[in-house]
């Protein structure tokens, strides 16, 4: 033992002060947050299993993260590409829409907004760790990254700290922290602004960022945008919206990005292919639907919207990261197999029917998730009651 | 025709130092013990005192509850110690074997004919025979009385470096065969046997017709009595089944042909810590330190000691005793040790189900190449949790290695509660704890998922009898 490392040393003197009893306790959790952060606990197991697979919390929501990567730097970058595009307020010279003075531009304005989520949401995981004497969780390290990446890159710092208080403490801490939410924590954060301050959240002159305050806005539509304000098509073309070079909340764009992440997600088994299969399926059905509804002359049918081809959907607004990183969270998602089909394919068709049927809220994807979060204990009691009564009716035959 | 049970969900874990097909007998061993806690529900009363001489086969202890079982010295000898816990809960009486086998004086049956079965029945319980029958649901001692819908014996254990019954029965088939014959009788039930598919046991040919043979194919758990019982005869609510080890038949077989109670296992001794792994031929309650002894490595500290297999195994001391129904010592390296930013490093050496680590990602031959490998500082498998306990979030694991129609999530948060009803609905009568056990390896919270099935199956007994 006499070889232990220095932190590890440090550690290990200071943990009897952060112990029951000792003059730190009150601060137990903090501590421990931070020593499990740096070395994974050397516990053993004591019954059941002896032996343990070596993932845990923090390598499974470290995956999360490291799938989110892609979409966060494409983001980053985009920022400062679609400010480029408006040489009026591009701080470098005309025309240099090279790679590192976007990326520099993007990363100037995401970093705070990425520090702010973690600081205020941390702050207050640990305190209610601390407060309930448990284990600050890890979920928070996802769901801080995920908030700053949905929301426009305009949004002020202050206002996206009350969505970030708003999401842990009344759609997560209340209900008793991670593993026990039933809504998405991060969507609760863009809601609150959505409904809070929807100047900030909707139009055309929130997606684009500014040289500097107090400047006028820039107008950028969303591709969404210029759909719900009745146009054929989004005036990008199919490969833009692909790549994801289109205006949009910071990170959400790019379909191959996002599509990166999903294929690490579903090759580490982390998030459930069934609801990202369900999701994109559901989506695609319904707009196939309503692409047939045009073609029959049903009412509504002068609305491009409903002449809009089906991949389209999938491509524009937040609909492939939300079937990908929101739709399946596993904690407020169905949890049986099941119940992860229906969920997924109706949050992608909700998804559709609101974006075409509701043009005052451009993005459907959103509320769908939220509203599928509300649902997912009902298929889940369904599909688990399928079984019970199974078992009952099995029961029955035999006594008979 | 022979019928196949294909189970297509489970893990099968690569633990490595499985024991080699060698049998010694181990004849010198001297203390033997009964150890009440391997028996779920048994409260033991005494029947001896320190000093007192006993036969193989004379009662140590009995049930508070129903004196009719028993558990019964294994050896002849004299009782030396009876040992005590927190709150004189009563851990082992220990015999120590006499000099001379004086021949066992309890009365000859010479039981051939299974003409009279309650008779036969009130003396496998004399012999403490009985306990080795196990009541399914609650993993409790079959009640005396009781007629069980079903008997299940399973003889293709696929739990980690499991003992393989071909061993373990080899030299024993008749008496194995009588064995079986006798449980079906006693049941008056159909008896279900489990074997790996392609494996032959020469005991079977001519089994009565209540005896059916299932074959299993597929991962862990394929050959734990659950996967089976739910395959063919999942238990409803106010029905019991039987459960018996295959060591335990043939000893129940051999009472029957010799009258003599000698409850030989055999033992495996084994694991990634064990040098030279290999079987012994004990006598049940044998303490193990001179079973360990060779097998112990010479240079690190000493393993953790499991008697069973690591997923559902107790943990012993170096010189402790074999508990009953155990037909593995498995040594495990213990894992207490810090792992400095164990969840950021891409993990070439760490074995885990999901695929978050490098290794799981890699070609299946290059991670043979890595757990093959000449040993390490760090050892692949050991006792280390890998992390800290959370709430429960990921369900999708569990999904991928439970095989029986039972919503395993919901189940684990039923017992949490402690929700009795809703437990009975949910199918907490058709698993034992060991059905859950790989859900407990896979889990990243850390939830101790067993002892949870344990105490709410407990609480069902309890509260619904």
């Amino acid at each position: 033992m006499s070889r232990r490392p220095l932190l590890r040393r440090g550690f290990d003197r200071l943990k009897p002060q952060f112990r029951p009893g000792g003059r730190f306790a009150w601060l137990q959790s903090t501590f421990e947050a931070f020593e499990t952060f740096a070395y994974t606990p050397a516990t053993v197991t004591r019954q059941g299993a002896h032996v343990r697979d070596a993932v845990d919390m923090k390598r499974s929501m470290f995956t999360v993260v490291t799938a989110l990567m892609p979409a966060l730097l494409f983001g980053m970058w985009n920022i400062g590409y679609q400010t480029s595009l408006h040489s009026a307020d591009w701080p470098y010279a005309a025309g240099a829409a090279s790679f590192w003075p976007c990326m520099w531009f993007g990363l100037v304005r995401l970093m705070p907004m990425i520090a702010v989520s973690y600081g205020v949401g941390l702050a207050i995981e640990f305190a209610f760790a601390q407060v309930r004497r448990h284990e600050v969780n890890e979920g928070y390290l996802v769901t801080g990254l995920l908030i700053p990446m949905i929301v426009p890159v305009t949004t002020p710092l202050w206002q996206l700290a009350l969505a970030v208080a708003f999401a842990v403490i009344i759609a997560k801490e209340a209900f008793g922290g991670t593993g026990m939410n039933f809504i998405n924590p991060a969507l609760a954060a863009r809601a609150f602004l959505f409904f809070a301050y929807p100047a900030r959240m909707s139009g055309d002159g929130v997606w684009i960022a500014r040289r500097m305050w107090g400047a006028d806005a820039i107008a950028g539509a969303t591709p969404l945008g210029e759909m719900a304000s009745g146009a054929a098509r989004p005036s990008a073309s199919l490969l833009e919206l692909l790549a994801g070079t289109v205006p949009g909340s910071t990170c959400e764009t790019s379909a191959v990005a996002i599509l990166a992440g999903a294929a690490l997600l579903l090759l580490t088994g982390v998030a459930s292919w069934r609801i990202m299969a369900g999701v994109v399926l559901g989506g695609s059905l319904t707009g196939l639907l309503f692409n047939l509804l045009a073609l029959s002359g049903a009412p509504f049918s002068a609305s491009a919207y409903l002449h809009l081809p089906f991949y389209y959907h999938l491509l524009t607004g937040g609909f492939l990261f939300g079937a990908v990183f929101m739709a399946t969270d596993p904690v407020t998602a169905a949890q049986t197999r099941t119940g992860r089909w229906i969920y997924g394919l109706l949050t992608g068709a909700f998804a559709i029917v609101l974006r075409v049927c509701n043009p005052a809220y451009p993005e459907g994807m959103m509320l769908s998730i939220l509203l599928m979060n509300c649902f997912a204990p009902l298929i889940d009691h369904c599909v688990v009651e399928c079984n019970v009564r199974r078992r009952a009716r099995r029961g029955k035959e035999v006594s008979q | 025709m022979p019928d196949v049970i294909k189970v297509r969900k489970g893990l099968d874990i690569p633990l490595p130092g499985a024991a080699a097909a060698k049998v010694d007998a181990a004849d010198g061993i001297l203390s033997y013990a009964v150890q009440p806690v391997d028996y779920v529900g048994f409260e033991p009363r005494l029947l001896v005192r320190e000093g007192d001489s006993v036969q193989a086969g004379s009662p140590l202890l009995c049930d508070k509850g129903d004196d009719r079982l028993v558990l019964a010295s294994p050896v002849c000898g004299t009782v030396r110690r009876i040992v005590r816990g927190d709150r004189r809960r009563l851990l082992a009486v220990e015999v120590e074997r006499g000099s001379t086998e004086t021949p066992d004086g309890l009365d000859k049956p010479a039981p051939s004919d299974l003409s009279d079965l309650t008779a036969l029945r009130r003396r496998l319980q004399a012999t403490g025979l009985w306990a080795s029958i196990v009541q399914r649901p609650f993993g409790i001692i079959a009640p005396p009385d009781s007629h069980p819908k079903a008997v299940f014996v399973s003889c293709c254990d696929s739990a980690p470096l499991a003992a393989s019954c071909d061993i373990t029965l080899r030299g024993r088939e008749a008496e194995f065969r009588r064995g079986i014959e006798a449980l079906a009788a006693l049941a008056d039930a159909p008896l279900h046997l489990a074997l790996r598919r392609g494996q032959a046991l020469a005991a079977l040919d001519g089994m009565p017709p209540k005896v059916k043979v299932h074959y299993m194919e597929g991962p862990h758990p394929a050959g734990n009595v659950g996967t089976l019982m739910a395959a063919v005869a999942p238990l409803n609510k106010g029905e019991t089944a039987w459960a018996v080890d295959p060591q335990d038949v043939a000893c129940i077989g051999r009472w029957l042909i010799t009258g003599r109670y000698a409850p030989e296992r055999v033992v495996a001794v084994c694991g990634p810590a064990a040098q030279q792994p290999q079987y012994y031929r004990v006598t049940a309650g044998a303490c193990v330190a001179s079973l360990l002894s060779p097998h112990l490595p010479a240079t690190c500290a000493t393993p953790r000691i499991i008697a069973g297999n690591v997923l559902t195994g107790r943990q012993i001391s170096v010189d402790g005793f074999l508990p009953a129904r155990t037909s593995e010592l498995t040594l495990l390296p213990e894992g207490d040790r810090y792992d400095f930013l164990g969840w950021l490093r891409p993990g070439f050496r760490k074995y885990s189900f999901s695929r978050t680590f490098l290794s799981g990602l890699l070609p299946r031959c290059w991670q043979r190449r890595m757990t093959a490998r000449s040993p390490r500082r760090v050892p692949l498998f050991d006792t280390g949790c890998h992390g800290g306990v959370r709430p429960l979030v990921f369900g999708e694991p569990f999904d991928r290695v439970f095989p029986l129609d039972i919503y395993p999530m919901e189940l684990v948060k039923a017992a949490v509660v402690g929700d009795v009803e809703r437990l009975e609905r949910l199918g907490i009568y058709e698993v034992e704890p060991e059905d859950l056990a790989l859900c407990e390896f896979v889990d990243p919270s850390k939830t101790e998922i067993q002892t949870l099935i344990r105490t709410a199956l407990e609480l069902c007994r309890k509260e619904a009898g």
